[in-house]
């Protein structure tokens, strides 16, 4: 009987060593190491940034985030001062998490094994990492709306209409609900997507045996595309969570000036 | 009786990969459609369509998780 190679990977991150109270698996670890070398290497590119930037480094990522700043704007429907308050989580989430995703193409990571587990472990291949970030991302949402829209207006973002009809209450807890499902399905669409692939590569290298690093190149490609294109979800769905989680409800606060949002997605 | 596991794998990556490819197809013919009516803004339709493309392709790769994690 033939059976399919199972993925090499375990589902969850492996426990490297306990920090006292807290396990420390090897995504953590890694996770830190990519944020450690993305702060130093963004601190470099801001500090040698001038106006006529002579530095190659600050060049390109002045050149980055001027073109994320630009998509980050449209989103928020060309509102550039609303745009830039959320600038730097956006960029963060789409930079870190970009980067996170490529970092599991590396040679060495999951193959270097420390007592028999894997030393490294991209950090967006952990569903608890994930959960994070789209905790992180979502608080954010609703604190700006809060903060935004006031109680009043954040209740009737949810509970709009006369709430004596007990249709606009069904429809408020069902718009409770998907807010929970927002919760489940960013965390989840970013670790499946990254874990699947990465499961994939080693299935695919198991499967052609010798010629393992011919069949996993075009594999190699599309994991490039996928991690470019979740890192860039990930930030529009948040820039689009916080341009919606204000636009409704505010009809009735005729202080607040509501700009046309051009949500997508 | 007994079902051979290859055969369940096989078969939850073929039907898996029914619904994901058809929701590629339409979205890739709505962005040539649409380019193709106004191709001014071709920038902003192709952001929609790969947004849309990342929201399809989130069920094919939780096809792929059940069937790399299951034994």
């Amino acid at each position: 009987m033939i059976s399919l190679p199972m993925a090499t990977e375990a589902l969850a991150a492996e426990k490297l060593f306990d920090l006292g109270p807290l396990p420390v698996t090897n995504s953590m670890i890694f996770g830190v190491i990519i944020a450690a070398a993305l702060l130093t290497i963004f601190g470099l590119a801001a500090r040698s940034s001038q106006l006529w930037p002579k530095s190659r480094v600050a060049y390109w990522f002045e050149t980055v985030t001027e073109l994320i700043k630009g998509m980050v704007v449209d989103t928020f429907g060309g509102d550039e001062k609303r745009a830039l308050r959320h600038f730097p989580l956006l960029i963060t989430l789409f930079v870190f998490i970009l980067t996170c995703n490529l970092s599991g193409l590396l040679p060495g990571v999951g193959t270097i094994t420390y007592n028999d587990t894997p030393l490294f472990r991209a950090w967006t291949t952990d569903l608890n990492s994930t959960l994070a970030m789209a905790t992180l991302a979502l608080a954010t949402v609703h604190i700006y709306a809060l903060k935004e829209i006031g109680a009043r207006g954040y209740f009737r973002h949810f509970f709009s209409g006369n709430l004596k009809n007990p249709m606009n209450i069904f429809i408020g807890l069902n718009e409770l609900f998907g807010e929970i499902l927002r919760l489940v399905t960013l965390s989840l669409r970013l670790f499946g997507v990254i874990y699947g692939g990465e499961a994939l590569l080693s299935a695919i290298s198991v499967l052609a045996g010798n010629f393992g690093w011919a069949a996993t190149l075009p594999i190699m490609f599309l994991e490039i595309f996928v991690a470019f294109v979740q890192a860039y979800l990930f930030m529009m769905l948040t820039a689009s969570y916080l341009v919606m989680a204000v636009s409704h409800g505010s009809e009735e606060s005729e202080t607040h000036v509501v700009q046309p949002a051009g949500a997508k997605g | 009786m007994e079902v051979d596991p290859s055969l369940i794998k096989g078969l939850t990556i073929g039907l898996g990969a029914i619904g994901p490819a058809v929701g590629i197809g339409l979205i890739g013919a709505a962005v040539v459609g649409a380019v193709g009516r106004n191709p001014e803004i071709q920038g902003k339709i192709l952001a929609t369509a790969f947004i849309m493309v990342g929201l399809v392709d989130a069920v094919f790769a939780f096809v792929l998780l059940i069937l790399f994690t299951t034994s």
